[in-house]
């Protein structure tokens, strides 16, 4: 690979950093997590943090942000050496971190939850007119629709996460940390967050910003840092790095190609076929059928009604279906059990929430779905099950310290390969496939891309539902794309394209006539 | 874990102590060591074999408890089920008494078991198809079991037939072998138990519901049958804890199996298992009812503690075995 | 808000009550309601009260076609409380009969309708207003302990070692403990142990197992309640303890009445608390306006023994108590 020298040293004619990190360090025990990093974040920059998961991103933030104590190293803000031993302490200092997680309180509404610890009070009464107009303010700010009054837990999960972003922006700050912003929000959504972020810069605001997005970070970053198994690799100016050399700088070897060449066109008889399904009393309907030796994308926004759709399919809310066939043969109602035994499985995109049991070990959770199939009889077979676990452990490559660990220990690429492990026990023909590879990293994405071309060139069928457009593209034979709880264009071929998916999935639908398809 | 899953999982860390699944056995032994300090008599073979024999309602229908406990649910109608469940089984051994003599009491206990399952059952269903909290639900249940035991009573005491009393009477009394029947019964009600809930698939999808409700839904376990048959299950329990505690004092009344349900909570929670469901520990649960009335012994065996403040006393040592379970399980 | 609205719906149902009485006062001699407020069934000896109040309207209603009798159960000092209020305001009440949860709890709301002109009766538990009441009737618990202890001192010579259950913590049981305690401690009997349990029959026969593994020996047995006696003596012969030669409870339930008429060696005697004596007061409140005859004052019902040759009298075989 060619690429310019890292930016680190300094001398060029560059602002002065707001904040400096030198050689810092963090051990737990005999584990060193992260080593010897050396930072300049100037005031007005968007300086990006990747790496894969592991490799002390998280790390990084926790350390900056006060969070956590480095066991080496140094930190100055404005030329001072500056220590934090807890995150009020860098608050207080102006470095704040939004957490990727939403980190509110439901039933409070927005302002409340702007101010929670430290409310305004006149007298001895919460002072909530003022609290309602600063937030009001900061939300205007953030270009935020929610209103100071609004409860948290009405609002969409966009909202949320800018509201989360408004709460680091109550105060002022020098330094913003962002770790995955994005990770929850749909295609526009995304856009809009980049204009705050970019919103920001202008304002003198260093953003750091984390994210496996690298689309996100080649149109966002100033300056690009990578780590890799808990050191620094360097700093580039983002001007000087494509997206695929910077997810070659986080593996570390050249990534010949991340997703799989496509397949022939499939035209075996459909192996599903989904007639007049109706889900959320006829919110959401639609038909569809995916062939043998397939990749269906399904694409859209956030609240297109996609997962809901294919949970209505499942039995798994509401719904009535016209038809549904596996291979031919006719089931009579939407139902896990019932599709399962058809030969049909679904991956939840919730896969902490919904697909796994954290506090269990990986044989309950491989077994869980099919235990009738794996297991016939009432008692439990050990023996069977212990089998099972070694041979997903291998075939799935699920990276475990040992294999009595609890499946919540599981970082979320090998969550995410241990639940697509627990589906195929059913011995699926069609599977379903929900965000297929959200927050994991670039390494595990690539696998789960592979298992999944392996699954359908072993002649079974796939349904991929996709909020990330490069996945969806790069993974589909065929796309379907939903908005308003219907199907609005189908794409094939050559019209799978980023542009085509979005323009159909936000346009209104009167000039798609040409690319859509019986 | 047998030796051969040892073998069959290298990697795994195979045999380690779990500290927090020893510990209500743990406490235990620190509480009896207590008692054998306080009073000699304590050891006696006649009391201990008094309070494990005492013991026994507790923990059968705790085994019961821990199933509906362990799937998230709650049960707080068990004490009135039982006094219900004994009035209908006197009720029934009366009635049948003149016509089959003896013969009357296996067929009282087995109305017995069928109506203790059904009162479970209905528990189940209110929770499952009614879609209604099972805190409500039993609560209601609770009124209502113990309103019929009371009616039953005619708010006086309902007594089995002198007939049968003789026959019956060593069903508690006796023993084979020198182990009282009703400590037999335990442990046949509770190797069962540990064998349905560690050893079967129904066991398994009693925990992943308990654990996440929604990943059993995504996974196609039918997670209302599984409720439903927990709270079968404990109604089952109850039965048999019924069939057990007729013989002891040959009536029911409007007090029998009073605030037995939370007694049974506490002795469920005291032996590991989770209240908000996913983990459960039948033999702890076991441990947890013979603790509870381990300690109510040594209460009335030590002269240090004022009458007035046993129930005091009892709650503190309660606490304390539940800080030091807390203690050694996040370590 | 919500209060007011209640305060003014209390108000006026006075007011109304209020003007009903005196026109009640004019057809005097045609019609009377006399309410009866009373614990639900909810142990032994509630159940015996709900029981012989049941009779008695049954009775009295029979008997004097006049009057009308309301009784109405309630589980808890605030159930009363609330079916005080709901009596007073859907009747026009010449006579409550009350046997009260407790006393503090209850003598304000009585004392509201005692403020309309109504008779009140008081049974068992006393209020903390004495004035309020025109009739009291009660049992007299320091005696049932007082009688019992008597007895059991007569029998042992003045000297033996005891153990005693105690009952829920309330007036009674102290009352009870205390009248026995006074006499055991002029002689040379000693209390070995005294432990709550709560008048309850399972747990009567678990302290007493603890007691008999406590105590190798044990002369007598005091349960002050009879309910809890059966726990006791269910204890006692499983442990086969030759050395407990009394075991002594109240109240006078069935069973043990039943016994004493047989001749129990072990159980001889019981002392009455009867709950009868709701019908005792429901009589005396009812002639106040039947027989013309003023009741007015307080009546202690005496706690004499019972023993086999008197059983008969506290018998009621359909009585669930």
């Amino acid at each position: 690979m060619s690429l310019a020298a890292p930016d680190t040293a300094p001398g060029r004619t560059a602002p002065a950093p707001v904040l400096r990190a030198e050689s810092l360090s963090k051990a737990y025990g005999p584990i060193t997590v992260l080593s010897d990093v050396t930072l300049d974040i100037r005031p007005g920059e968007v300086h990006a943090i990747i790496g894969e998961n592991g490799a002390g991103k998280s790390t990084l933030m926790r350390l900056l942000s006060g969070h956590a104590e480095p066991t080496g190293g140094a930190m100055a803000m404005a030329g001072a050496p500056v220590a934090f031993t807890n995150a009020v302490q860098a608050e207080d200092a102006g470095i704040v971190l939004v957490h990727q997680e939403i980190l509110l309180a439901p039933d409070l509404t927005v302002a409340q939850n702007l101010f929670l610890g430290r409310e305004l009070s006149r007298l001895f009464a919460v002072d909530d007119r003022r609290m309602n107009r600063r937030t009001a303010e900061v939300l205007a700010q953030v270009g935020a629709s929610a209103r100071p009054w609004t409860i948290v837990g009405d609002l969409p999960l966009a909202q949320r996460q800018l509201v989360q972003i408004a709460r680091a922006l109550l105060d002022d700050r020098k330094v913003i940390i962002l770790d995955e912003p994005t990770a929850m929000l749909a295609h526009d959504e995304v856009d809009a967050l980049l204009d705050i972020v970019r919103n920001l810069r202008a304002q003198g605001v260093a953003v750091l910003y984390i994210s496996h997005r690298l689309e996100e970070v080649e149109a966002l970053a100033d300056r690009v840092t990578v780590l890799r198994d808990g050191k620094m690799i360097g700093t580039w100016p983002a001007a000087d790095l494509d997206q695929r050399q910077m997810a070659e700088l986080m593996v570390g070897r050249e990534l010949s190609m991340l997703y799989p060449p496509k397949r022939e066109p499939a035209t075996a008889e459909p192996a599903l076929t989904v007639e007049d399904l109706t889900v959320d009393h006829g919110r959401i309907t639609g038909s569809f059928s995916v062939r043998p030796g397939e990749v269906l994308g399904i694409g859209g926004m956030i609240g297109a009604g996609r997962t809901e759709l294919i949970e209505g399919l499942m039995g798994l809310r509401p719904s009535q279906a016209g038809a549904i066939r596996v291979n031919g043969t006719a089931v009579a109602k939407p139902g896990v059990g019932a599709l399962m035994a058809a030969g049909v499985v679904y991956l939840t995109e919730d896969r902490k929430g919904k697909g796994l049991l954290l506090n269990e070990g990986l044989g309950p959770n491989l077994i869980l779905q099919a235990m009738d199939m794996i297991n016939p009889r009432l008692r439990l077979d050990r023996k069977k099950e212990a089998a099972v676990v070694r041979s997903a452990v291998e075939d799935y490559d699920i990276r475990v310290r040992s294999l009595s660990i609890e499946a919540g220990q599981l970082s979320g690429g090998n969550q995410q390969k241990l639940l697509l492990a627990k589906v195929m026990q059913a011995d699926p023909s069609v599977v379903i496939i929900d965000e297929p590879t959200r927050g994991i990293d670039i390494g595990n994405k690539s696998q789960i891309y592979r298992f999944i071309d392996g699954l359908v060139r072993a002649g079974k069928a796939c349904v991929v539902i996709s909020s990330e457009l490069p996945e969806l593209v790069g993974l589909s034979d065929r796309v379907l794309v939903m908005r308003g709880g219907r199907f609005v264009a189908e794409l094939t071929g050559g019209d799978i394209t980023e542009q085509n998916v979005v323009y159909a999935a936000a346009s209104s639908g009167k000039d798609t006539e040409g690319r859509k398809r019986a | 874990m047998s030796s051969a899953e040892i073998a069959t999982l290298p990697e795994s860390e195979g045999f380690r102590i779990r500290w927090g699944d020893l510990a209500p056995f743990i406490a235990l032994g620190v509480i009896i060591l207590l008692g054998t300090m306080i009073n000699s008599n304590f050891m006696s073979a006649n009391n201990m074999l008094n309070v494990i024999t005492r013991s026994a309602f507790i923990a059968i229908i705790g085994v019961g408890a821990t199933f509906v406990i362990a799937t998230g649910g709650l049960d707080l109608s068990i004490g009135s089920m039982l006094a219900f469940v004994v009035g209908i089984m006197i009720m029934a051994m009366n009635a049948l008494a003149p016509s089959l003599g003896p013969w009357a009491i296996p067929v009282g206990a087995l109305v017995a078991l069928v109506v203790g399952s059904l009162c479970g059952l209905m528990n189940g269903l209110i929770v499952t198809v009614g879609r209604i909290e099972p805190f409500i639900v039993t609560l209601g249940t609770m009124g209502i079991f113990r309103a019929l035991i009371t009616y039953m009573t005619d708010g006086g005491s309902l007594s089995i037939d002198r007939s049968l009393r003789a026959a019956y009477r060593p069903l508690y009394f006796g023993d084979f072998l020198g182990v009282p029947y009703p400590v037999i019964i335990t442990l046949v009600i509770a190797l069962l138990g540990a064998f349905i809930l560690y050893r079967t698939k129904y066991g398994r999808r009693v925990t992943a519901v308990g654990s996440n409700a929604d990943v059993a839904r995504f996974s196609g376990v039918h997670v209302g049958g599984v409720r439903t048959m927990a709270f079968v299950i404990q109604g089952f329990c109850v039965a048999v804890a019924a069939i057990c505690y007729v013989p002891r004092l040959g009536a029911a009344t409007p007090t029998t199996g009073q605030l037995w349900e939370l007694q049974v909570i506490t002795a469920v929670v005291i032996g590991g298992t989770l209240l908000r469901g996913g983990k459960a520990h039948i033999w702890g649960t076991v441990a947890g009812a013979l603790i509870l009335e381990v300690i109510a012994n040594v209460m009335v065996l030590s002269d240090m503690v004022s009458e007035y403040l046993v129930a005091a006393v009892q709650g503190a040592i309660i606490i304390i075995a539940m800080l030091a379970h807390r203690f050694t399980s996040s370590r | 808000m919500e209060l007011r609205t209640k305060g003014a719906a209390l108000l006026s149902a006075a007011a109304i009550a209020g003007a009903l009485t005196g026109a009640a006062a004019q057809a005097q001699d045609k019609d009377f309601t006399i309410a009866v407020s009373i614990p639900a069934a909810t142990h032994g000896w509630t159940g015996g009260v709900v029981y012989h109040a049941q009779e008695a309207e049954k009775q009295l209603e029979a008997a004097y076609p006049n009057i009308d009798v309301i009784v109405s159960t309630a589980s808890s000092a605030t159930a009363q409380v609330a079916s005080l209020e709901d009596l007073s305001a859907t009747n026009e009440l010449d006579a409550l009969v009350i046997l009260p949860f407790t006393s503090e709890e209850l003598t304000g709301p009585v004392e509201q309708v005692a403020s309309n002109g109504t008779f009140i009766t008081v049974v068992d538990r006393g209020l903390s207003d004495p004035s309020i009441q025109d009739l009291y009737v009660a049992g007299d618990n320091i005696a049932v302990g007082a009688n019992t202890a008597k007895w059991l001192v007569e029998k042992l010579g003045g000297t033996g070692e005891i153990v005693v259950l105690r009952g829920i913590p309330t007036v009674i049981d102290d009352e009870r403990i205390k009248g026995f305690q006074d006499v055991i401690d002029q002689s040379d009997i000693k209390i070995l142990d005294i432990q709550y349990a709560n008048w309850n029959q399972d747990e009567a026969f678990t302290l007493m197992q603890d007691y008999l593994g406590k105590y190798p020996n044990i002369d007598a047995v005091w349960a002050n309640d009879d309910d809890m006696l059966l726990g006791v003596i269910e204890a006692v012969d499983q442990a086969g303890r030759e050395d407990v030669q009394y075991m002594l409870g109240g109240n006078g339930m069935k069973q043990v009445i039943e016994m004493v008429k047989a001749g129990d060696e072990r159980t001889p005697i019981s002392t009455p608390y009867p709950p009868s004596m709701i019908a005792s007061a429901m009589y005396m409140t009812a002639a106040q306006f039947a027989g013309q005859a003023p009741m007015r004052g307080s009546f202690k019902l005496d706690a004499p023994l019972i023993t086999p040759e008197n059983a008969d009298q506290f018998y009621f075989p359909d009585s669930p108590f």
